[in-house]
């Protein structure tokens, strides 16, 4: 999937993925990408935070706090409702998509 | 401090004074939380991501305030910069109208039209005389020739008076509407004094395309580049302000074109072309939708 129909890059939909279980700050957005997507895709920090921003200029996310570590400020990122239909939709779309593929194999094997 | 954080804080310098101040340490957290122990260089892919992040955000910051006033003092910004960087090779023979331009252009660059236009109204007017052959306002020796280093024709010898009257009359309209607003324009980056030396020794009427010199090859470069980065801009943006400004720099250029059809060859159409293509380009991506996500 590089850019789906619904505009969404596999790079964002990873991310919007990641927030789904609760707000997380950049690093352990960077880190959960990497577990989701079983180490294929290692978000560089200045992709991260251009997306972030992005993200949350279209209500897609949103600052949920603030946090001060070490004398410096951490933002927490939240997924909106907007935000989860959007990757929601996007994961159904994928489904379908595959189902034409996987469906004809297993199609193949029962007739085959 | 150690040694990678310097290099990290150098390469967020990519990002606007304002974002760095509000997100920089946020950033540099991240990036420090990334790396490996004892790890002293940035990796490549993290360096390449800060620098076009930093750009885009730099570009999207831009894009604030109404947009019709912005790409008006953008273009009044490069017309004024060309009309002071084809004096250079006269220097000698013109310094006082080369200082008056200079004046002109670093007030414009402030953000101050009032205080520029009866600047830019004086070399506009000066080098309408010349381009008529008419020693207004000053005993200028007419036609003027370039200082001894420097290769090319007389000042406006080549060319005609309507394209530098097309380029003057917009930077003195663009500069009276800008000064009737009461909002000041933004100052703009020292960064544009650097083009200046660039367009310097290129054929002020842009007739010298067909030679193919470094000076005129140089200025095409730099053009196609700066409408590049306009097109860019307004796709990241679906913002019309770099496009408008690309406009009003094309208009000379077509004066130009107009005003030598007879004369004109390939290669200057060719140039033409590109310049309506990539403005084409700038004025048409800010209508793409909206709404973007792309990472």
């Amino acid at each position: 999937m590089s850019k789906g129909s619904s505009g969404l890059s596999e790079q964002t939909y990873f991310v919007l993925a990641a927030l789904l279980d609760g707000p997380l700050h950049g690093h352990a957005i960077i880190k959960k990408v990497v577990d989701l997507s079983q180490g294929r895709i290692t978000l560089a920090v200045g992709t991260l935070y251009g997306a972030l921003d992005r993200l949350a200029a279209n209500g897609v996310i949103t600052v949920e706090r603030e946090e001060v570590v070490n004398g410096r400020k951490r933002r927490y990122f939240r997924i909106t409702d907007e935000g989860s239909g959007m990757v929601e939709a996007e994961a159904r779309r994928m489904q379908q998509a595959a189902a034409v593929v996987t469906g004809r194999r297993s199609l193949g094997a029962t007739f085959g | 401090m150690t040694s990678l954080e310097r290099r990290y804080r150098w390469l967020l310098r990519a990002y606007p004074c304002g974002y760095r101040a509000d997100y920089g340490d946020e950033l540099l957290d991240v990036l420090m939380d990334n790396a490996k122990p004892g790890q002293a260089l940035p990796p490549l892919r993290e360096a390449v991501a800060l620098v076009v992040g930093g750009l885009r955000t730099r570009i999207i910051t831009a894009a604030q305030g109404p947009a019709w006033v912005d790409g008006l003092h953008l273009a009044v910004v490069a017309l004024t910069l060309v009309n002071l960087a084809v004096l250079i090779p006269y220097a000698t023979s013109v310094p006082l109208w080369l200082g008056l331009s200079a004046v002109s252009l670093l007030l414009v660059l402030r953000g101050l039209p009032r205080l520029a236009l009866p600047f830019a109204g004086l070399v506009a007017f000066k080098i309408t005389g010349i381009t008529m052959g008419q020693p207004w306002l000053d005993a200028t020796l007419l036609p003027v020739f370039p200082d001894g280093l420097w290769q090319g024709p007389a000042l406006y010898g080549n060319g005609g008076p309507v394209a530098p009257l097309t380029a003057n009359l917009l930077i003195v309209l663009g500069l009276v509407i800008l000064a009737t607003r009461g909002e000041r324009p933004k100052s703009r980056s020292w960064w544009w004094l650097a083009a200046v030396p660039l367009v310097a020794g290129a054929d002020p009427a842009g007739l010298d395309i067909v030679a193919g010199s470094p000076m005129a090859m140089t200025r095409v470069f730099l053009e196609v580049a700066l409408l590049s980065v306009a097109a860019y801009a307004g796709h990241l943006t679906a913002d019309p302000r770099w496009a408008i400004a690309a406009g009003a720099y094309l208009l000379p250029a077509s004066a130009v074109l107009a005003e030598n059809h007879q004369f004109l060859q390939r290669q200057d159409l060719a140039h033409w072309g590109l310049l309506i293509v990539l403005t084409a380009l700038a004025a048409a991506v800010p209508f793409r939708a909206r709404r973007r996500i792309l990472l």
